[in-house]
């Protein structure tokens, strides 16, 4: 079969599906009105210094940093409910014995993988689009439209594509839901962040534990932080590895993007289905 | 050529051997029924033969010596249960096959109307009966007419009119002259629906051949006579050697013949005994005797 057919095999099988149709309108919902919230919250933030008031995060509403920061609060929406949809992805059909009904019936096992790999994509692809469809109206109804960073396009659509993949394996390899969204939760949650702050205190602060998996994602959009506070920032984490460049972070991201596609065919061409 | 032939065919999980080297061989336009209790293996060795269990070693090859997703094109399979999404309704769970199996143009009509579900087209799958989706299973098995069925206990948790039902169906495929391999644990099912049958037990074939092969044992003889007369009947058939597996439950002893002998010879050593009969039947071996005899030996 070839990618178009697999492709679509995917979307008639999911789309109709009620769990996923909520997860993609709560990822919407979750998207915009966490975009929205930070405009009229963040956008009217207005303090007084020596007598002037001034609106510290007003930098972050304005060209380029509103792309930034329109992408790390996607990366929550990205976080949440796309690694929950790459569970969904893997664990419906092994709930409904569908996936090896569809080898049954002539599928081969490496088009098992790359179907679910295209369909991965192509909602990555549709996050990303959800991503500028929503800069693009703000910049609208703000009178400050702008072209996005390329660097911050490709780091949101490999974001989503990372956090489906993560919830892929997770249900990959635990195969019922509830367990594997537990996992995926833990995982990108707290158990990296844990080990890494652990060793980074108790052993050695090494650049290497920025390279880990979650961090790499996380890296891809990270909080921009506001000219107000960057020196103050800056001074507090001296001590600490410096954060991966935005071009680190694309280049690691698809290193493991490719082992999670290479992960997912290995162990559906081994497993007994 | 044979459509199907397995080769010391062996699957381990863990220490537990599901399938015990195998070596079976199905010929084309069999019914072919593959008998045994739960958890002799059959489901096992379809799925093993199917692609979706790896075997821990030997081998199967289908029709002319391949295996592989254009083999699986060629074969209509069910296993365990009918395994569908249960929110799409029939035509799309068909639709789904039908791309799958590589079909350009797929007409659902026919193959509704055969398994009967053209009024519930439309009703997602999660609302149909257990005789339904198991209607629809079949249905899904000959999308692309394919030349072989492999169906896995179809009449699993049907009621009376439903088992009927799918084995009038079965047996309306078969006439067709298709290759089945029907895999039950239902004696009657595969002694009414098959041609051939392999007998499983704890991964090993113990018998194999045509099911009038299989039943093909000496007869069994029942004879009936008076309370008076049936110590006597007992005590004479006890004496003569060419009676066997002598057993009675009131005034009904049931018996074997060795080979060469007919019932007549009892009736008339009884009468000559003057002991009346009042019933006196000789009739075959239920494949369930069989059945019984082999996996308990």
């Amino acid at each position: 079969m070839n990618a178009p057919s697999l492709l679509s095999l995917e979307i008639r099988r999911f789309l109709p599906n009620g769990t996923f149709r909520t997860l993609i309108v709560l990822y919407v919902v979750m998207f915009a009105g966490g975009f929205g919230m930070a405009h009229l919250i963040g956008g009217n933030f207005q303090m007084t210094v020596n007598g002037d008031t001034v609106r510290p995060l007003q930098d972050m509403f304005v060209h380029p940093k509103n792309w930034q920061l329109l992408a790390w609060i996607g990366s929550w929406a990205n976080v949440l409910l796309l690694g929950f949809l790459g569970v969904f992805m893997i664990t419906l059909e092994f709930q409904y014995k569908t996936l090896r009904q569809s080898v049954i019936f002539g599928m081969t096992r490496g088009e098992v993988a790359a179907a679910k790999v295209f369909f991965a994509v192509a909602l990555a692809a549709a996050a990303t689009g959800v991503y500028l469809a929503l800069g693009i109206l703000g910049g609208i109804l703000t009178g400050s439209l702008s072209v996005p960073p390329c660097l911050s396009v490709i780091g949101f659509f490999l974001q989503a594509l990372g956090y489906l993949a993560f919830g892929t394996l997770a249900g990959l390899f635990i195969r019922h839901t509830a367990l594997a969204i537990i996992a995926y939760l833990a995982y990108v949650m707290f158990l990296e962040t844990v080990a890494r702050w652990t060793f980074t205190l108790m052993v050695t602060p090494t650049r290497v534990l920025m390279f880990l998996p979650d961090k790499v994602l996380e890296g891809l959009a990270p909080l921009p932080i506001p000219q107000s506070v960057s020196q103050a920032v800056q001074s507090a984490t001296a001590a600490l590895p410096a954060s991966l460049t935005p071009l680190e972070s694309i280049i690691a991201a698809a290193v493991y993007l490719l082992v999670f596609a290479a992960l997912l065919h290995r162990h559906l061409q081994r497993a007994d289905l | 050529m044979p459509v199907l032939t397995t080769h010391a065919l062996t699957k381990h999980y863990g220490r537990v051997a599901a399938l015990n080297g195998l070596d079976l061989s199905i010929e084309p336009g069999q019914v072919f029924g593959l008998l045994g209790p739960n958890g002799s293996g059959k489901t096992t060795f379809l799925g093993t033969v199917l692609e979706v269990l790896r075997p821990t070693s030997g081998s199967f090859t289908w029709f002319d010596g391949t295996a592989g997703p254009c083999v699986r094109r060629r074969i209509g399979a069910l296993l365990e249960t009918p395994n569908f999404y249960p929110y799409l309704d029939a035509d799309q769970n068909l639709a789904l096959v039908a791309t799958i199996k590589g079909l350009s143009r797929f007409d659902a009509d026919p193959l509704l109307e055969l398994v009967q579900l053209k009024d519930r087209r439309r009703s997602p799958f999660k609302t149909y009966s257990l005789g339904m989706k198991q209607r629809l299973a079949l249905a899904s098995c000959l999308v692309g007419d394919p030349d072989v069925l492999i169906l896995d206990e179809p009449t699993n948790g049907l009621d009376p009119e439903g088992m009927i039902e799918v084995r009038r169906i079965l047996q309306k495929i078969a006439a067709q002259g298709k290759t089945i391999l029907l895999a039950s644990h239902i004696l009657d099912e595969v002694e009414k629906i098959c041609s051939h049958v392999a007998i499983l037990k704890h991964g090993r074939c113990l018998a194999s051949g045509a099911v009038g092969s299989i039943l093909g044992g000496r007869p069994v003889v029942e004879a009936v006579t008076n309370e008076a007369g049936a110590d006597k009947l007992h005590q004479l058939l006890a004496g003569l050697p060419f009676v066997l597996n002598l057993s009675r439950q009131g005034v009904r002893l049931t018996f074997e013949l060795a080979e060469g002998h007919l019932p007549g010879e009892i009736n008339r050593l009884a009468f000559e005994q003057g002991i009346t009969l009042d019933h006196l039947t000789s009739k075959s071996r239920s494949l369930e005797a069989e059945f019984l005899e082999i996996t308990r030996s």
